[in-house]
């Protein structure tokens, strides 16, 4: 399986770049699966995801799964992020992991390596430790607290909503410039990522019936699920959580992307764009929070 | 469970026992402190309000006091204090009342777009003894209202009525929705000139 794709950002492992991946794992059926990451220079918080939910989805379908990589960056990369701590076990890779643990540097935009997690209860201890990051790395109180709430709620939507067999995955990098848009910008961008394997936003939404004129696709119900006090169980005061995050984003000046199913949503405060895409099982999220100076 | 250590309970001659709940320093077992978030933390510290509100004479009122917290996500603010107001304005706890203790910040984003979503409404202070502003969804002729029972201290029907310059019935029916949300207090007085009349006075 190569996660090379048409159109997708050359080098960069995203969300979309693992598609082919995953509607090839859709076809495995017991055999051993390789992953080829060897065009892959540059690893965001979203392919990190992306890519631990794919392995979630492809290693009970697999006898083995493999990973390869070109040269030894990415992989100290992804070892600097924990993924070798979760997968290291579940898969065979073409890099020594030893190695690179042995080698293994701090990395300073890091602010939250790949982590598993089940429940709401472990919510609060990811963002007293994110916080603690943010605020020894001197962001001030209302960036940390725009980054704190987005992960909070994201966190709280997949658990509650998910149903998924492995949990949520969730990452969160800072970099020195724009890395959203397609192309390298100056200034700095927080990146905020969750994938889960649950049932997805359109069955979720589908539970409440008076909004079965909003959930006619998978696009519809992201769309809906965007607006504030929408929620699968319609209870007053639920589903504000996904709309607040929505406009720290635009607030930031970046934007909220949705996934789930065949849909992909992205929300910029005063605009969405919307497609189809290749399915996806679960739901993924993805925010930008861009860092303005003086904010 | 949230410790109630932090609770100072007040009673002052011919005033209405008050409670004072810091929020930011209620205990650290995964519920308390300065980072507010999760709908489950919410609901702990709900409960614990609750038993102090419960503990309260009638007519008393309980501060919230948030402005110790750094961060409050949409769904702690909605279990925590969108539920809490929700109850106190469908009489679950009498004619006990919540006030809220907190600066104009961003944090109080959460819990305005909470109480807008409920179309309820909160007294919030500064400070205790500050001027009460409002959090949440009243409408702009309500707003007068209670800006004008806040300024009076206490006050009746008619006299209300009259600084408006609205009949008693509708004046009557503006400080009902106030009373309803959990605004102000409402006493009957029968022994007014031509019957029962109510006066009204502020919460915080």
């Amino acid at each position: 399986m190569n996660v090379r794709r048409k159109g997708a950002m050359r080098g960069i492992l995203t969300l979309g770049s693992l598609d082919p991946a995953f509607e090839a794992a859709r076809r495995v059926e017991g055999e051993m699966a390789v992953l080829d990451l060897q065009s892959v220079e540059f690893v965001e918080p979203a392919g990190l995801c992306g890519l631990a939910a794919l392995l979630e989805f492809l290693i009970p379908r697999s006898r083995l799964v493999g990973l390869r990589f070109f040269g030894h960056d990415v992989a100290a990369y992804l070892e600097r992020m924990d993924f070798f701590r979760i997968f290291g076990h579940r898969i065979e890779t073409n890099v020594d992991v030893a190695a690179l643990e042995e080698r293994r540097r701090g990395n300073p935009g890091t602010l939250q390596e790949l982590i598993s997690f089940h429940s709401e209860e472990e919510i609060p201890g990811i963002i007293n430790r994110i916080s603690e990051i943010l605020e020894n790395k001197e962001y001030r109180l209302r960036e940390r607290a725009a980054i704190c709430a987005t992960l909070s709620e994201i966190c709280a939507n997949a658990v509650e909503h998910g149903s998924s067999p492995f949990g949520a995955y969730a990452a969160v990098q800072a970099y020195q410039h724009i890395v959203s848009g397609g192309r390298e910008r100056r200034g700095e961008e927080v990146l905020v990522a969750i994938a889960d394997g649950g049932v997805g936003v359109r069955e979720t939404l589908s539970r409440n019936p008076e909004y079965a004129d909003h959930t006619a696709s998978d696009n519809d119900a992201l769309r809906h699920a965007l607006k504030m006090g929408v929620s699968g169980t319609g209870e007053i005061g639920r589903g504000g959580g996904l709309a607040v995050v929505g406009q720290i984003a635009a607030r930031a000046g970046g934007s909220l992307s949705l996934r789930s199913g065949s849909g992909r949503v992205t929300f910029y405060g005063d605009r969405n764009n919307s497609r189809n895409v290749p399915t996806f099982p679960g739901t993924f999220v993805r925010v930008s929070l861009p860092r303005k100076a003086g904010a | 469970m949230i410790s109630l250590k932090t609770v100072r309970t007040k009673s002052v001659a011919e005033e209405p026992s008050r409670a004072v709940y810091d929020v930011a320093s209620g205990d650290a077992e995964g519920a308390g402190g300065k980072l507010m978030v999760t709908r489950g933390t919410g609901r702990r510290v709900r409960e614990a309000l609750a038993e102090v509100l419960e503990g309260l004479p009638g007519g008393g009122v309980l501060y919230v006091d948030t402005r110790g917290v750094e961060l409050m996500d949409y769904s702690f603010a909605d279990e925590a204090l969108g539920i809490l107001a929700s109850r106190v304005a469908a009489g679950e706890y009498g004619d006990r009342h919540v006030v809220l203790i907190e600066e104009d910040r961003e944090l109080l984003e959460n819990i305005e777009a909470s109480l807008r979503q409920r179309g309820m409404a909160m007294i919030r202070v500064d400070e205790p003894g500050a001027k009460p502003e409002i959090v949440g969804e009243v409408s702009e002729h309500l707003v007068e209202t209670l800006r004008t029972i806040y300024e009076a201290g206490s006050i009746t029907n008619a006299d209300l009525a009259a600084r408006l310059g609205i009949n008693h019935t509708a004046c009557n029916n503006r400080a009902t929705k106030l009373f309803k949300l959990g605004l102000i207090h409402r006493r009957k007085n029968t022994a007014a000139p031509g019957g029962r009349q109510y006066s009204y006075e502020g919460i915080a």
